[in-house]
């Protein structure tokens, strides 16, 4: 069966120097191998760069980044930011909300009537249009313009928006979805009664990399043992409580430890913990993986994730995780590579961080182990393989 | 201060197992009381969100409060940030904090009534219809049970 020759990926911000974000990571990953695998690709998104202003900082236009083909296209001005914020907060609370708000909420969120414009010009030009993630105003109304050839690259999570009608309708009408893992397609199923064919799990291949674990601590002067955080720091991602259980930590057990945390967003720190907080903001690749190789472990408390692409960099660097077990994917990973731990309440969080912080061996195999996990199961052959399998199942399902 | 409870030398480690010790030392420290700190209630209350569907959870987060409730009035040092005349104005606000004892100290014995009887309500409710769904699904699975010795056919 011929595999698809045009792809149009959708994606409200390109990945690019300081845009950093899971979803976005992962669609310009999938989009520049699809280009390595022979499939001609353009990538459409927006000007924006900064995930809290939507500001349009980027010159509308095309531009050539490395393989791609990338269309930037202006954010819709007209957001009523008050109108949205409200619903948001009722849907994300899972308060009373009727479908006319979530309507509302959807056309006050991040939209370009531009870059829906050109998809439904262009549309006769792909022969599949992949699209993520799921939680934007944009991609639900640019899913609508020509659901057959649409693949959703939904990055869902356990959460009030998941809920809604909307979002159910867009994942029953689109051609299929491509998952980062199994428990995301298992609670797509779950919440959208999906058949199984609905659906394949495709992720994001990660390159091998070496990393020195002591010049990060080197360059900046940390004499200490550091846990490391990195990413959007913000309440969704769990930093909060982050920072509360290290400001706890380090009062019960006396250790002598740093928090170091990296990406991008405001940090509220006790008090207390500022002394031990080492806030590097934005790092390039290679500091972060640096900085990732020199740390005891990464902790991850974010319970949304579809896939977990940092900790799985954590573990190509050497070093074991630490994650919420609410977090299924992140705990899956953990189960299956043996390389991290998990903690559902403060007292295992202590323990577990203890256990990690005392045991040197224990860490080292537990790195190694993460690691070969990542070269076994995220390897780019494999994920190219999965990602033109899930092109042919579902031009089969068209047919 | 806490120390594990145990240690992995071996290469090949299998977390699962590991978790497993981890809950155990976690359970036995629990019982010792070692958790039972205001402290780590309020380190939780970001997690609360995470774990409202938890069925432990609560109890647990009760156990943190349970000892941390009553509230120690005279627990704080009367300090003065100014510099000039620092010790003048300590001076006076300890007098003030004096005259006003008549007063203060009632609304702090009745506050800490209060919160001990919330928190003995919250642990009443909580124990009423934990028994309460543990009784539910006893019946339930007996009447499962039964229902299925009654569709078994007679020569099975």
């Amino acid at each position: 069966m011929p595999t698809a020759e045009r792809i149009a990926f959708v994606c409200p911000r390109f990945a690019e120097g300081a845009t950093v974000g899971g979803a976005e990571t992962l669609l310009k990953a999938l989009a520049r191998q699809a280009v390595t695998t022979g499939h001609r690709v353009t990538f459409l998104t927006t000007c924006a760069q900064n995930h809290f202003t939507w500001d349009n900082e980027l010159p509308p236009g095309p531009r050539r980044v490395g393989n791609l083909d990338v269309i930037f296209f202006p954010v819709d001005a007209n957001r009523d930011t008050q109108a949205f914020l409200r619903v948001q907060d009722a849907i994300s609370r899972r308060s009373s909300f009727t479908e006319a708000e979530v309507q509302s909420w959807l056309k006050n969120s991040v939209n370009s009537s531009a870059l829906c414009a050109y998809l439904q010009e262009h549309s006769d030009e792909f022969d599949w249009i992949v699209m993520g993630p799921y939680l934007f105003g944009l991609v639900y109304f640019a899913s609508r313009l020509a659901p057959a050839k649409t693949l959703l690259v939904p990055c869902l999570h356990d959460e009030g928006f998941a809920y809604t009608r909307s979002f159910r309708e867009m994942f029953r009408n689109v051609a299929g979805c491509l998952f980062n893992s199994e428990p995301e397609r298992a609670l797509a199923r779950r919440l959208y009664d999906l058949p199984e064919s609905c659906g394949a799990v495709v992720g994001m291949g990660l390159d091998p990399f070496e990393a020195l674990p002591d010049t990060f601590a080197r360059d900046h002067g940390i004499t200490t043992p550091y846990v490391i955080y990195a990413g959007r720091r913000e309440d969704g991602k769990g930093t909060p409580l982050l920072l509360d259980y290290l400001t706890l930590f380090l009062r019960r057990t006396g250790k002598n430890l740093k928090l170091v945390m990296a990406g991008t967003g405001e940090l509220r720190p006790p008090a207390e913990l500022q002394p031990h907080l080492l806030d590097v903001g934005f790092l390039s690749e290679a500091e972060k993986h640096a900085a990732m190789a020199g740390a005891v472990a990464f902790c991850h408390p974010s319970i949304n994730e579809s896939f977990g692409i940092v900790i799985l960099e954590s573990w190509l660097a050497g070093t074991p995780v630490l994650v919420h077990a609410r977090c299924l994917v992140n705990r899956e990973h953990c189960l299956k590579s043996n390389g991290g731990l998990w903690f559902r309440i403060y007292p295992e969080f202590e323990e577990a961080l203890l256990t990690l912080l005392q045991q040197e061996s224990l860490r080292r195999s537990m790195g190694a182990a993460g690691r070969a996990y990542v070269l076994r199961e995220y390897g780019w052959s494999a994920i190219n393989r999965k990602f033109n399998d899930a092109l042919r199942q579902f031009a089969g399902r068209r047919i | 201060m806490t120390e594990p409870l145990f240690k992995i030398g071996a290469a090949e480690v299998d977390v699962e197992c590991l978790m497993a010790e981890i809950r155990a030392a976690v359970e036995h420290k629990q019982e010792r009381g070692v958790y039972r700190d205001v402290a780590l209630a309020q380190a939780e209350r970001t997690n609360l969100a995470n774990l409202q569907d938890d069925e432990t959870f609560l109890r647990y987060y009760l156990d943190c409060l349970r000892n941390a409730v009553f509230i120690d009035i005279n627990d704080f040092e009367i300090r003065e940030r100014r510099r000039l005349g620092a010790g003048m104005l300590v001076g006076l606000k300890k007098a003030i904090w004096k005259m006003l004892k008549f007063y203060t100290y009632r609304l702090w014995s009745q506050q800490n009534q209060v919160n001990g009887l919330l928190v003995t309500a919250l642990e009443g409710l909580d124990e009423k219809y934990r028994n309460r769904l543990r009784d539910l699904e006893r019946r339930l699975a007996a009447l499962e049970e039964e229902k299925a010795k009654s569709c078994r056919p007679p020569n099975a």
